[in-house]
């Protein structure tokens, strides 16, 4: 796929995104008016309405924000700039995205912002402390792929409606549950109407997810192009993944935003429940599909022999 | 009526047709133009820290003049080229005299170790990167442009237009291979 299809395929799907989501919530809305009233129905609706609104305005800080982002200048992180400068011109973009940093000893990075303009990558202390530059000039690379892709506004939209539909979801439950609701109302139609409150919000989490597992495979393969090294990406990746520490401030509605899934790796909830609520294809699946449009093999033995120090692969509890 | 009908649909589908491949390829001759104008702007500031790179020397060894004036009037030539390729040419003579200077830095420790020379080495460094970045770039752009132009259907477009194939951009990048590598890591 060129670049040009890619951004209009993405332009697509951020229509096709939307539209999905607002059949989602006309019909939880739908469901809940069998058992809500109108008027609270009303207000409920108009309420998030401005919520979804004001967090597509603020999503680019939001996302910071959430991540505990913050921006530095070129003199505290000059390879880092470095890296992301180098990336962004060898992507084309006229205008370079700020470079943010999070305080957190686990290896990742994300992109966000609404448009390729207001757009800034941000990267972890920890993946700064373990990645050689040749790996890290890979990684700012993908990210920068996002920005260039127009990745970051079908994923900031999709943040922004999965999060209205979770609320939304989560106060008509509460109203059902605590009163509100009709004084002589069918059981059946209050049943019909939590059962749909509990399954769109995880519809539309799913929808997110295989939204973003395909993205991934595109922005290591836009990385490769940018940097003309796919072998540095695959190395970059393998670390990441033999690296088994997680960072600790994601929002669930973040988790897409990050070169590595920062949530549970393996087993628990979402490992157990298959492919359908990751954010991300596995490592070796990206790896491997690294390697045949490279033609190269990663030497795995090689990378797991001049690992970088402070890579941690030791399984930590969990709290 | 109906054959009218159809001549003049099919008609006003071969405009709207011929109007999109107009319009792609001015976008990428755009992208194009874009992309050389990046690579100026790197070549520029390889050109500009060539000067202090030569004072820097000249601080320890005087008396190499030969490769001082090699550097001096690469470094001219390469900023009197017109045109992508004529310009990566002079660049590539550019990039093997500023490996002789290099050559030269070897033999002087004290020059090796001062700070200015290290940071006008990292600043060239950086130039080297991005400019290999933005070579990537314009080339794949002017592989897709000259592409457009010789394919069918848009080869026809292009005839009519105001187009020509452009040309790439070729540097063998001598200077970044010559140039130590640069460690930002105390």
């Amino acid at each position: 796929m060129t670049l040009q299809q890619q951004i209009r395929s993405n332009r697509w799907r951020t229509l096709l995104l939307f539209i999905l989501f607002a059949v989602l919530i006309a019909l939880v809305l739908g469901a809940a008016s069998l058992a809500v009233d109108l008027p609270v129905l009303i207000l409920i609706g108009a309420g998030m309405l401005v919520y979804g609104i004001v967090t597509w305005f603020a999503a680019g800080s939001l996302v910071a924000t959430l991540a505990g982002a913050t921006p530095v200048t070129r003199e505290e992180y000059p390879e880092l700039w470095q890296a992301v400068e180098a990336a962004a011109v060898g992507a084309g973009l006229a205008v370079t995205p700020r470079v943010y940093v999070i305080q957190d000893p686990a290896p990742n990075a994300f992109a966000s912002g609404r448009d390729p303009k207001h757009s800034y990558v941000a990267a972890t202390t920890g993946l700064l402390e373990i990645m050689p530059q040749r790996e890290l000039r890979a990684v700012m690379a993908h990210e920068i792929a996002h920005v260039r892709n127009r990745d970051i506004r079908t994923m900031a939209l999709a943040a922004v409606l999965v999060g209205v539909l979770l609320i939304l979801s989560d106060v008509l439950l509460r109203v059902l549950v605590f009163g509100g609701g009709r004084d002589n109302q069918n059981p059946l139609a209050l049943i019909g109407t939590v059962v749909a409150l509990i399954l769109a919000p995880i519809g539309a989490v799913m929808m997110q997810m295989a939204l973003s597992r395909r993205r991934e495979y595109q922005a290591d393969a836009s990385a490769a192009e940018i940097t003309g090294d796919p072998e540095g990406m695959a190395r970059a990746l393998g670390i990441l993944d033999t690296d088994t520490r997680q960072v600790r401030h994601v929002a669930r509605a973040t988790a897409h935003l990050y070169i590595e899934s920062p949530l549970v790796k393996g087993k628990g909830v979402f490992g157990s429940l298959g492919g359908m609520f990751r954010t991300h294809p596995p490592m070796e699946a990206r790896i491997a599909a690294l390697e045949e449009a490279g033609g190269f093999m990663l030497d795995r033995e090689s990378l797991a022999a001049d690992m970088p120090a402070g890579v941690v692969t030791t399984v930590q509890e969990l709290s | 009526m109906i054959t009218l009908i159809i001549i003049v649909a099919v008609v006003v589908v071969l405009v709207v047709w011929a109007v999109f491949l107009y319009n792609r390829l001015v976008r990428l001759r755009v992208e194009v133009q874009q992309g050389w104008s990046n690579i100026d702007v790197q070549l520029r500031r390889r050109y500009d820290l060539i000067p202090n790179l030569i004072e820097s020397v000249k601080g320890y060894a005087a008396h190499e003049r030969g490769v001082f004036q090699a550097v001096t009037e690469a470094r001219t030539g390469a900023m009197s080229a017109n045109g992508p390729a004529a310009t990566g040419m002079a660049n590539n003579a550019l990039a093997s005299a500023l490996g002789g200077l290099f050559a030269v830095a070897e033999n002087y420790p004290d020059l090796k170790a001062s700070d200015n020379f290290l940071q006008l080495q990292t600043e060239l460094a950086n130039v080297e990167e991005m400019l290999a970045a933005s070579r990537r770039y314009y080339n794949s752009t002017v592989g897709s442009y000259n592409a457009t132009q010789t394919t069918v259907p848009s080869v026809f477009v292009a005839k009519v237009g105001d187009f020509a194939l452009a040309e790439f951009f070729e540097e063998e990048n001598e200077a970044a291979r010559t140039a130590p590598q640069v460690s930002f890591d105390q």
